[in-house]
């Protein structure tokens, strides 16, 4: 029973160790699309979102960035399709373009194995500028998930 | 010792069928978008006339050249109002001759709707109206009430158009 229990100890203590080790930081947590002339800007840029992501202890499985909208953009009874925010990310790869949406998470970047130092990727949002828009100032949050395996 | 080595491989077993957890770190961020009032306008043709003509062969004339096409693009208000008005600045006038401003009317089509209505020089006159934003177009076709009673000549007058979304 000694035995057994050393066993398992120092498979608990191993199964903690190897656990995969990830950090996720975004350099704003706020995105903004300023206001703009649907013929002049048919396509409004926010400044672009620094993300650093580490992923340690991965071995050679997976890793995955996604993000996923938690609805589409309110204000106030008006709403803009969240599908109309895309982005376009780099380096790729890891980083690929995608568009939101509210339902799917949305992959923004994945790999294998380890990611170690931190490493920076950027992201710039754009929305689709439309003069069906009624006016008015929209919001909505977004969740990035750096996920292994 | 006999009877761990079993237990051992039980444990083994155990840890290996459920793997390590997958792990996930998060991090939200904000949208912010903002949406102006804007509005523009747009004609096909930013001048209109009224050939000569017989009164009795041709009472009421139509513009040349043709249908002005009028483009409105306008953000408003959730449940706002969009108009387009034409106002004139002042009758027809010819040296010391006029023509009132009222014997110029119109007919529209397309999103201006099937209106028709007739230039005044005192009060704007509605040539669209709408709810929301978004874009409209449509045609806007002018006609001159030819008389006899006028005096001979080449008369001018301007119109002011103006789209306001509120």
């Amino acid at each position: 029973m000694k035995t057994f229990l050393t066993v398992l100890a120092l498979t608990c203590l191993s199964s903690t160790a190897l656990a995969q080790q990830l950090d996720l930081s975004l350099s704003s947590a706020v995105v903004t699309f300023p206001g703009s002339d649907p013929d002049a800007v048919p396509l409004v840029s926010a400044a672009p979102v620094q993300v650093t992501y580490r992923v340690r202890q991965n071995n050679k499985a997976t890793w995955s960035l996604t993000i996923l909208g938690a609805g589409d953009l309110i204000s106030g009874p008006s709403r803009i399709d969240i599908t109309n925010v895309t982005w376009v990310a780099t380096p790729a790869p890891p980083f690929q373009n995608g568009t939101l949406s509210k339902t799917v998470a949305q992959r923004i970047a994945s790999g294998s194995g380890n990611v170690n130092p931190s490493t920076i990727g950027s992201i710039t949002f754009r929305l689709a500028n439309s003069w069906t828009y009624s006016t008015g100032t929209y919001t909505q949050t977004v969740l990035f998930t750096l996920t292994a395996p | 010792m006999p009877r761990t080595v079993p237990l051992f491989l039980v444990v083994l077993v155990i840890v290996a069928a459920s793997g390590l957890p997958a792990i996930a770190q998060t991090s939200n961020a904000t949208l912010n978008a903002s949406v102006n009032g804007l509005a523009r306008l747009s004609l096909s043709s930013a001048a209109i006339s009224f050939p000569d003509a017989d009164p009795d062969a041709v009472p009421s004339i139509q513009a040349a050249p043709g249908a002005i096409n009028v483009t409105v693009k306008a953000r408003t208000l959730p449940g706002g109002t969009v108009t387009l008005t034409v106002v004139a600045n002042g009758p027809l006038r010819s040296g010391i001759d006029t023509i009132p401003a009222s014997n110029i009317t119109w007919g529209a089509t397309g999103a201006l709707g099937s209106a028709t209505g007739h230039l005044s020089a005192a009060v704007p006159q509605v040539v669209g109206s709408w709810s929301a934003s978004g874009i409209r177009t449509g045609t806007q076709t002018f006609f001159f009430r030819n008389l006899w009673s006028y005096a001979t000549g080449t008369y001018t007058l301007t119109m002011t158009y103006t789209l306001s979304a509120a």
